[in-house]
Parts: structure tokens; sequence; C-alpha cells
């Protein structure tokens, strides 16, 4: 992996952190609309898919993947204009929250019910194939979403068209309140694999580094060798659902021990150890981080929101 | 111009064939339509003459193959959808609503999308293979529904959904696809969808269908034309979502007396939505409360006395007539 994949992951990953930082402290002084859901603790695989894929890839996002979005180009302005619901932002207002996504970008916006864009990243790969791109898909799903009929249908559809789609499992060992124990019989959800005749590979889901250096032959082999995969990664959701869950019935060691392999404090180690960053350059990116952060914000508060008499605009195309 | 006969079916066979002639975009996926040509046999030679490429068999996941086609309807091709039976598309129903319906709406991108469902009664297909849904459909944002009733529409009516830039519901009622037949010229009608058919003039009430109530209404309106001499109009709207107020409004002023009939069921059905616009926008034209008659609020069942007397036709449909001309 070269230096600028390293520094990229960092960049994307203390963005993210820095964001959703200012999202949660927004929502606890009652500035923000509605829930406040981050990925916190969870930054490494989007950061990881952002370095490894190509212009043309199609990505499905899911609710702890701010750092996709953000490896693939949205700008902090953006991302608080969506959760202010204003109407430049992605959806205009229309939608709120992490529903939100840029086709320009390859990123479809989610919609709550999960599972139900595995298919749909599917289909666009399946589109683009068609017209001749060289196009990968990059689907996220919780361990929760494993457990509904759309992950089944569009995994196996797509394993049966040999879509080039890698579905990244974050197991997160909570969907809400509800462990693992409680939502799958299988050992691991890797093991999912091999009943849909498709490979599953396991990884260290706090490490971004790691992951690109693991996925990246993998993705390069989809290309030649079109096919599905099934990538289940290792990771914790450091705070609750939302914000509004004080997530009490998540053990407080299982959380100690995650916090200790937090995805920034890895990735800053190792970048401090192969000596890409020093002290002095950490400390001057995170600033420069924060400051775009601050500065977005502030911009995103001023913009405005949309007119009611947008209300009707655009249910219809062409119209 | 010449001019040739053919069924319902045929209709939507040329329709489906003409434009994935002209547009390489259109592609098509489905439940056995590939070599088999699908259960109902429309998609025939498809496979031969497009290319495995543009139609393919899925496996049995209507939600699956519902999320591919918005995806690829969103990446600009214009995926036809076959689900074998528009009862399956129940399994499916939250890709259609909350993704396909909403996906213009939050994100600007059109999935230019077209949902073949089979659907509809009157041949033994039982609670499961009989459904009409139409007004499931015709409840969700972003969803256009259109469910012509005659070969030459279910043609016109395919070409204008596939190009449409929206996701479309294109119903086909299962009962005609054999039993109607039409004269058709070889090129194909432009129809806007949007826009009812008056297929039948009349002056004394007006019979506001479509799908195989159509053909029904059609029989009763002339048995009571030879009978008793009522004039009896008769309008096919053949397009539900965005549907025509205005023929709709017109034909009241002209006739003063309105029944509404669908095989679809009662309560919250597609005809309580006619019924109240003609509340709202037509009650000062009316010299007769509106009347509906739909099939009651229960399964569709299997037996056949059971499912004739849980299907309208055209007996019944007079019978209502009488009562409404008579009131
Ligand atoms: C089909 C569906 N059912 C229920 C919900 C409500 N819901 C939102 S997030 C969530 C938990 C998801 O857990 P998981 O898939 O493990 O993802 P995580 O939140 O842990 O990232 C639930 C139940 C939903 N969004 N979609």
């Amino acid at each position: 992996m070269n230096d600028a994949t390293s520094l990229f992951l960092l960049r994307v990953m203390l963005t993210t952190r820095a964001i959703e930082e200012r999202l949660i402290r927004l929502y606890h002084q009652g500035r923000i609309f509605g829930g406040v859901y981050t990925g916190f603790g969870q930054e490494a695989s989007g950061a990881a898919v952002a370095a490894i894929a190509a212009p043309n890839d199609l990505f499905a996002p899911c609710i702890r993947n701010l750092s996709l979005h953000i490896g693939r180009g949205a700008s902090p302005r953006d991302l608080f204009r969506q959760w202010l619901g204003r109407a430049d932002g992605p959806t205009g207002g229309r939608d709120g929250n992490v529903h939100f996504g840029n086709l320009d970008h390859g990123v479809y916006a989610m919609i709550s019910h999960l599972g139900a864009m595995i298919s749909v990243v599917s289909g666009g790969v399946m589109a683009r194939r068609y017209q001749g791109m060289d196009s990968v898909g990059f689907a996220f799903i919780g361990d929760g979403a494993t457990s509904t009929g759309d992950f089944h249908e569009a995994v196996n559809f797509a394993a049966v068209r040999e879509v080039p789609l890698m579905v990244v499992v974050e197991n997160n060992h909570y969907a809400y309140s509800t462990p693992n124990a409680s939502q799958f019989r299988c050992r691991n959800l890797v093991d999912k694999a091999a009943g849909y005749g498709i490979e599953g590979i396991a990884l260290d889901g706090n490490d971004a580094i790691g992951l690109t250096e693991a996925l990246a032959p993998v993705v390069a082999d989809l290309r030649e060798k079109p096919r599905t995969v099934l990538v289940e990664v290792d990771t914790m959701r450091m705070r609750g659902h939302g914000e509004h869950d004080d997530f009490s019935y998540v053990p407080r060691e299982l959380l100690a021990a995650y916090a200790a392999r937090d995805p920034l404090t890895v990735c800053r180690e190792i970048l401090l150890a192969r000596g890409l960053i020093d002290p002095p350059g950490l400390e001057a990116l995170e600033a420069e981080v924060q400051q775009a952060v601050d500065e977005a914000q502030q911009a995103a508060f001023r913009d405005p929101p949309p007119s009611p008499s947008t209300l009707l605009k655009g249910v219809y195309a062409g119209e | 111009m010449p001019v040739n006969e053919i069924t319902y079916l045929e209709g939507i066979r040329q329709g489906l064939q003409h434009t994935m002639q002209e547009d390489p975009d259109v592609i098509l996926f489905g439940q056995d339509v590939g070599s088999f040509g699908g259960a109902f046999k429309v998609t025939t030679g498809f496979l031969e003459a497009f290319g495995a490429a543009r139609v393919f068999n899925t496996p049995i996941c209507e939600s699956a193959m519902l999320g591919a086609a918005i995806g690829m309807a969103s990446q600009g091709l214009k995926p036809v959808l076959e689900v074998q039976f528009a009862d399956f598309a129940t399994t499916a129903i939250h890709q259609l609503l909350n993704n396909a319906g909403t996906m213009h709406y939050r994100t600007g991108v059109a999935v230019p999308m077209t949902v073949r469902a089979p659907c509809g009664g009157g041949f033994g297909g039982g609670p499961f293979h009989s459904e009409e849904l139409e007004a499931f459909f015709c409840h969700m944002p972003g969803i256009k529904v259109v469910y012509p009733a005659f070969p030459s529409d279910a043609r016109s009516l395919l070409v204008a959904a596939i190009h449409d830039p929206n996701p479309v519901v294109f119903l086909e009622n299962k009962y005609l696809y054999r039993h109607i037949k039409e004269l058709v010229p070889e090129a194909i009608a432009p129809i806007r969808i949007g826009s009812a058919r008056v297929c039948r003039s009349g002056q004394d009430a007006v019979v506001l269908t479509y799908g195989a109530m159509v053909h029904e209404a059609i029989q009763a309106a002339e048995h009571l034309a030879a009978d008793m001499g009522y004039r009896v109009m008769v309008v096919d709207m053949r397009t539900l979502k965005p549907y025509d107020t205005d023929t709709v409004i017109a034909t009241v002023a002209a006739t003063n007396r309105v029944l509404i009939v669908h095989e679809g069921w009662h309560t919250c059905g597609f005809g309580a939505e006619l019924a109240a616009l003609v509340a709202e926008q037509a009650f000062h034209l009316l010299d007769a409360p509106v009347r509906r008659l739909t099939a009651p609020d229960c399964p569709v069942p299997f037996a056949p006395d059971l499912e004739k007397a849980y299907r309208p036709n055209a007996a019944r449909i007079e019978e209502a007539l009488v009562e409404l001309l008579e009131y």
C-alpha cells in the first residue's frame, strides 16, 4: 500500500469522526432535528473500501458508513445540510440523517429498510457492466440485517448472476439492543457464505490499513473474475443505536476492549510507526480537519431550508 | 394501412418486442422469462432474438428483482421486470413503495422501470393467483399504474410505460390474455399515460371501469340497449395513476348517473377513489347516488360457484345499471 493511501485513510477517518462528534454535540444541544445515528468506532471499513474502489464502482452504505461517503467525496457541508434538512443538501430536506448519497460518486442513498439496498447496488453494477463499464459493487450491512429476507434474496441473486459484489457485513455485535446470540445461529456470519456458494472472508474491522491491504487484491480479482464475496468485519458500535440510546445493555468491558482498538488510534499508530506522519504533522492534520468541519457546520446553519412551495416537486421524474 | 387481428397477449408481446428492437437500454428479466418464454408465454423467442445479456431468468426473489431493476434504472437502463403473478409482487412491495417510489423525490435520480404483473381472476386461480392489487399500487407516491383492457391499448401503453422516466406497474389481466382480440394497424399508436378510453357512447348512465370488467360492462350495456333501450356509456380508465379526471367529470356531466365496476376488493378499492372524485367535483351533476359494484372484501375463492359469486360479471352489472337507471 502506498503512503498516499495510508494518509487518505487517516484523513477520511478523522473527518468522519470530527463530523460525528459535532453531530452528537448538536443533538445533545437540541440543535438538530430528529435522532442522530453515527458510525462511531466503525470508521475503518468505509474508509478502506473507499481507498480500494475505482471511479466506476458503486456503493450501498448503511447507517454506520459515513466514512464511505467522505471517502467518496461527500463534503462536510453537504453532510450538515443533510442533517439540518437544508434545501441545497443531498436530499433537499426530503429525507434526513443517514439517508443520502450521490450517484455522481457512485453512492446510493440508503432507505431505512435494512437489506433493501444490496439488490439495488447489485442491479446498478449489472447495468454498468451491460453498458461496458468495469464496475464493482460494495454493499454494507449490519449483523442484524443479515436476518432479513432481502439480504438473502440479494446475495443469492448476485451470486447466481456472478455480479462482482462485495457484501461487507459489519458485525458490531448488537442490532439496536439485540446481541448476536439472538440474531443468528451460525457461529460466524461469514459461515453464511458457504450456503450461497461464495467465498467468505473474516477480518478485523477496526484496522483500516489491514482491511485495505487484505481487500485490495480481492477486489482486483473481482474485476478479473466477476463474482460475489462476503466479508465479515469484526467491530463495535461505540455509542448507542442513536444518541437517544444509553446502550446500557452493552457490557462496559466489551466496549473497553474495543476502545483500546479504536480505528483512529490503530491507524495513527501504524502511520507514526511507519514514519508516514510525525506528531506535529498529525496535530496539523487534525487541526485542519477540525477547521473544515467548523466552517462546514457554520455554513450549513446559514444555508436556507426548503420552501414549502416545493413540497410536490420531483415526486415524478420528467414533470 | 394493414390491419391484423391480435390478442391482448400478443399486444403486450408486440409492445415489448418493439421497444426492445428500438432501444438497447430495454432489458427484460423475471422468473422463467428466458427460453421458457414466461409462465404465460408472453416472451417466447425473446431470448433468441435479444440475447442472454438482455433477457434472463432470475431466482425466485421478487424483492431482489425489484431492487435490481431499481439499480439498473438508476444507471439509465429501462428494465422490464415480469413478476409471474401480481400476487407475488406483495413480497416486494416495500421495494416499490420505499425505494422505487421515493428515489426521485429524495435524490433526484429517475428510475424508469416497468413491472409487468399478470393479475385478476375468473379462471379458478384461487386466493394467490387471482389478486387485483391496483389499489395497493395506486396508493404509492412516485409510482404510475397502467391497466389496459384492449390489445391495442396493451401494446401502446406498454411502450409508453417502458419509456416513462418513472416506475410503472403494468397490470395485465390474465383472463383477457387470450379471450380478447382486436384489429390493430401495424404501427403502434402513441397513448398518453393518464388518458381514459370511452369505449361505448351513451347518455343515460356511465360505467367507469377497467381491466376485464370493461368487457363485462360493454356486454351489459349492449344487453340493456337491446332489452330496454337504455344507452349506457362505458369508460375504460386504462391508466389508474395518474387517471383521467377530465374524462370522468365529462362523462358524468353527459350522463348524470355513475356506476363504478372493478374486480378488486371493495374497501379502499380504486372505485372509492373514483366515487370520491365524483362526490367532490361532480355532485351537482348527479341524478342518482354513485354506485359501486366490486368484489366483496374476502379472499378470492377457488370453487367455480364461489368465484362466480365473488367476481362481478355482465349480468350483475346489468342489474346494478337497471337499479341506477330507475332510481
Ligand atoms: C427492515 C427493517 N426493520 C427494522 C428496522 C429498524 N432498525 C433500524 S436499525 C436497526 C438495528 C440494525 O442492526 P444491524 O443491522 O446490526 O446494524 P447496526 O445498527 O448495528 O449497524 C433496526 C432494528 C429497519 N430499519 N429496517
